[in-house]
């Protein structure tokens, strides 16, 4: 199970190996809770979670670069707007999209109203819009699908 | 060696600390605030972690500094669209 | 090495300092939020630091700061939230968000 597989991880980095045997312990009972208080509902597929790794830091490297230019910048270039943006994305992997959308060069999720994402671009004439497509699919390919954007 | 890489990564991640202040303290709105804050910080704070991870006595510690940043970007990513969301939900308000 | 990780600590808490004057100025409860978040990261920068500088079991404070950091944002929203849910997935009163949110287009 990944999850056993993260919160096992998380359990070493923060104790070390002396622990082991409470950290077994502890690995199971939190993986327990965690899948009572939110049970899989979608095969994630982690192999597919690290491919994005890479244009994701990418992404959020840009997206730090264009707002420190734009902060140091004289006229700041703000062009504020807001996008409806709907897709065939069940609940959870839409939240998963307006996190990662949010760390993404220009745009900024606020949640999500009638299953469309509300997302707030920092200059509407920047075309940061023109990269949400490619977001949604990496996200649909994670949890396995292929779902289509309806502009 | 070791130590230029952290003065290098170390200056680059408070050139990103300061842009966020600056945004934060500067940007018109608050939706423009917040994305100077959400992307502006979690990079100043990634460059950092990776700076210090020059300095770092044992594995370990890489790994702890990695845990700290993830974590952190996983929480702005999460927590940046609900701060965004009250923001609108308060803005609406009379 | 010790002073540049020095000064660094310092400029990292001037920086925290422009985001006190936003706390202090607000003007909404979210824009303090804001500050109070960057703080929260800054926070955890200053004790990475710090860590390099003196102990490395301060690392494990920062990690506690990270998760507070985010706690508190989360326990913000749920306050400001008329419900006190906090969830950006429920229905919301749709119809006035026209009126007040501007040039809003619909594309996508």
């Amino acid at each position: 199970m990944h999850r056993a597989l993260l919160l096992g991880g998380a359990w070493l980095t923060l104790t070390g190996a002396e622990a082991l045997v409470l950290g077994v312990l502890v690995t199971g009972l939190s993986v327990w809770l965690s899948l009572r208080l939110l049970p899989a509902k979608h095969p994630l597929a982690l192999w597919r979670l690290a491919q994005h790794l890479p244009r994701f830091l990418a992404g959020s490297v840009s997206g730090g670069v264009d707002v420190a230019r734009r902060a140091f910048s004289s006229d700041m270039r703000l062009n504020p707007g807001w996008l409806e943006i709907s897709s065939d994305l069940p609940d959870g992997a839409r939240v998963a999209l307006g996190g990662e959308l949010s760390l993404m060069p220009g745009t900024l999720s606020a949640g999500s109203e009638d299953g469309k994402l509300l997302v707030h671009v920092l200059d509407t004439s920047a075309g940061f819009d023109s990269a949400i497509p490619r977001e949604v699919e990496d996200i649909a390919a994670i949890i396995g699908q292929t779902p289509k954007v309806r502009p | 060696m070791a130590d230029i890489a952290t003065y290098l990564l170390t200056g680059l991640g408070l050139v990103f600390f300061i842009a966020g202040t600056v945004g934060l303290i500067r940007f018109p709105d608050q939706f423009s605030r917040l994305h100077a804050l959400t992307k502006g910080d979690n990079l100043g704070l990634g460059f950092i972690a990776l700076g210090v991870a020059f300095q770092t006595d044992t594995w370990a510690q890489v790994a702890m500094l990695v845990l700290i940043w993830g974590l952190a970007l996983l929480a702005a990513g999460t927590v940046a669209p609900l701060v965004a969301r009250a923001a609108l939900t308060e803005s609406r308000k009379p | 090495m010790t002073i540049w990780l020095h000064i660094l600590a310092i400029a990292l808490l001037a920086s925290l300092g422009g985001a006190l004057w936003r706390v202090w100025r607000g003007p909404s409860q979210a824009d303090r939020m804001m500050a109070a978040q960057l703080i929260g990261t800054g926070g955890v920068a200053v004790l990475m630091v710090l860590a390099a500088l003196q102990d490395w079991t301060l690392l494990a404070v920062a990690f506690a700061l990270a998760t507070l950091a985010a706690l508190a944002a989360v326990g913000f929203v749920k306050s400001e939230s008329p419900d006190g849910a906090g969830d950006p997935e429920e229905a919301p009163p749709a119809t006035e968000l026209r009126g007040t949110v501007q040039d809003r287009t619909r594309n996508g």
